[in-house]
């Protein structure tokens, strides 16, 4: 197994390992501070970074499934306060899963209104896919960067002040507060965060997926690192990248977006292009 | 002999197709850690799995997946395992190793699109037009399908 070096060695035991652990796990606390603790005592390498308000289990799911507003969704979804679902850690897990939710959604609205939500409920089917037919592709980079760099070229480990949320822009630093606290980040900012790391900070794709992973509810091996790698144009014809100008559009609603706090992205696409990679061939 | 539920990450919902396949069976998730690192889940998702599981008839055991499921074959009579299917590697894996004295079933779950696998060219999938040119004849039709 791949994760059997985790496993303590069995020779300091007198019985068995799994003598020890036949015990039936409770499923009723008197209050969510009491299965938190519980959770803490069962994983005890899962660190202490918090617990999300997003609560598990299929009544939190329902709820946001009565809510969704697929019509609305087609004309604000990149957005970052447009009217997205936040439906995915309950799909993760099939706790829902895309064909109730593509059934609810044909419930509220013709074929025309609905095609933008059910063609990003096709993204996870689609991802999903291709996770089953290549697991290999998940950590390994599928093609080479498109951006004049070799794989060496990016760090393998995640900078510091990323991972504490202490970059140079103010809006990184937002979308990385947000992730460690909810363990949600709207796809646009999943964009922004992950392009930023590839591209501006030149971390490998890999080390950033990890990080994700380490936070969101939904963290997925097929959403997330397929994604990452399409951002970094390892599962794509070109690397994604964004300016200010895109940034302040979608997202200077949820995040601090002005220009002094978000230097590294002022320009046009070609001067970013150029300083971010300055061996391409022209895009 | 006995028949099991095996209730991983990937099927946690009630109305999975792994509860009408067995409806008898004694439902089983198991709190492995040392997946769960190697799956790089932090406090966050194990919370959110953890409440999951206390609103679903399953039982909870905390170990190895492997391990534990020997125990139930040794201690409960587990003979026979019914469980969802996935395209994590991690637990097909185990399900492998399990297959060596127990007999493990998978079911899916119910699928978004209906493809027809036979124009699917299967494995090959690639870039995601491709897969929607297909997957939109169905995708807007109730259960995916005409
Ligand atoms: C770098 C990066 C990392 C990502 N990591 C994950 C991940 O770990 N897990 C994950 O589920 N999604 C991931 N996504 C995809 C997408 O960002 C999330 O699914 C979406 O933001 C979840 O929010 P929502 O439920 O409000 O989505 P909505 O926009 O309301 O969409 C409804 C559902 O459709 C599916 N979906 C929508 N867009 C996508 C998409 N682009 N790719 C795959 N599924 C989609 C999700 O299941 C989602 O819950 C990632 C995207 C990027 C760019």
């Amino acid at each position: 197994m791949s994760h059997g070096e985790i496993i303590a060695p069995t020779g300091f035991h007198a019985r068995p390992r799994y003598l020890r652990h036949m015990e039936k796990q409770p499923t009723q606390f008197a209050d969510r501070a009491a299965l938190v603790a519980h959770v803490k005592a069962l994983s005890p390498l899962a660190g202490d970074d918090g617990v999300s308000d997003t609560r598990g289990g299929r009544a939190a799911a329902e709820r946001l499934l009565a809510a969704i507003d697929p019509t609305a969704y087609g004309h604000s979804r990149n957005y970052l306060d447009g009217a997205v679902t936040r439906l995915s850690p309950y799909i993760r897990h099939a706790i829902v899963n895309l064909n109730e939710v593509r059934n609810r959604a044909l419930e509220m609205g013709d074929g025309k209104a609905l095609e933008k939500f059910i063609q990003e409920l096709g993204w996870r089917d689609f991802w999903q896919r291709i996770y089953a037919q290549n697991p290999d592709w998940i950590w390994r980079d599928i093609e080479a960067y498109k951006t004049g760099f070799a794989p060496d070229d990016y760090a393998d480990t995640l900078p510091p002040d990323i991972a504490a949320g202490e970059t140079e822009s103010a809006a990184m630093n937002h979308f990385i507060a947000t992730l460690k606290t909810t363990g949600y980040l709207h796809n646009h900012a999943r964009m922004y965060l992950a392009a930023y790391i590839v591209h501006w900070r030149r971390v490998t794709w890999q080390a950033g997926a990890r990080f994700f992973l380490a936070h969101l509810l939904d963290g997925d091996p097929a959403s997330n690192n397929l994604s990452f790698q399409w951002v970094a144009s390892t599962f794509a014809n070109k690397p994604y990248f964004f300016n200010l100008e895109n940034l302040q559009k979608f997202a200077g609603m949820d995040a601090p977006c002005d220009y002094h706090t978000n230097k590294c992205f002022g320009g046009s696409y070609d001067d970013l292009a150029v300083k971010l990679f300055p061996h391409m061939e022209a895009l | 002999m006995s028949r099991f539920i095996w209730l991983h990450e990937d099927c946690l919902r009630a109305t999975h197709p792994v509860f009408a396949h067995a409806p008898q069976a004694r439902a089983v998730f198991i709190w492995d850690d040392a997946y769960m690192d190697a799956m790089h889940y932090g406090l966050k998702r194990r919370v959110f799995i953890y409440e999951t599981l206390c609103d679903l008839p399953v039982e909870i055991y905390a170990g190895d997946t492997i391990d534990t499921w020997r125990a139930l074959q040794n201690m409960a009579g587990a003979s026979d395992i019914i469980t969802g299917k996935t395209p994590n590697p991690a637990l097909k894996a185990i399900m492998q190793t399990l297959r060596e004295g127990l007999q493990i079933t998978t079911i899916a779950d119910a699928p978004f699109v209906h493809l027809d696998a036979a124009k699917d060219d299967a494995g090959q999938l690639r870039r995601f037009f491709k897969y929607w040119n297909k997957a939109k004849k169905n995708a807007f039709l109730y259960d995916g399908r005409p």
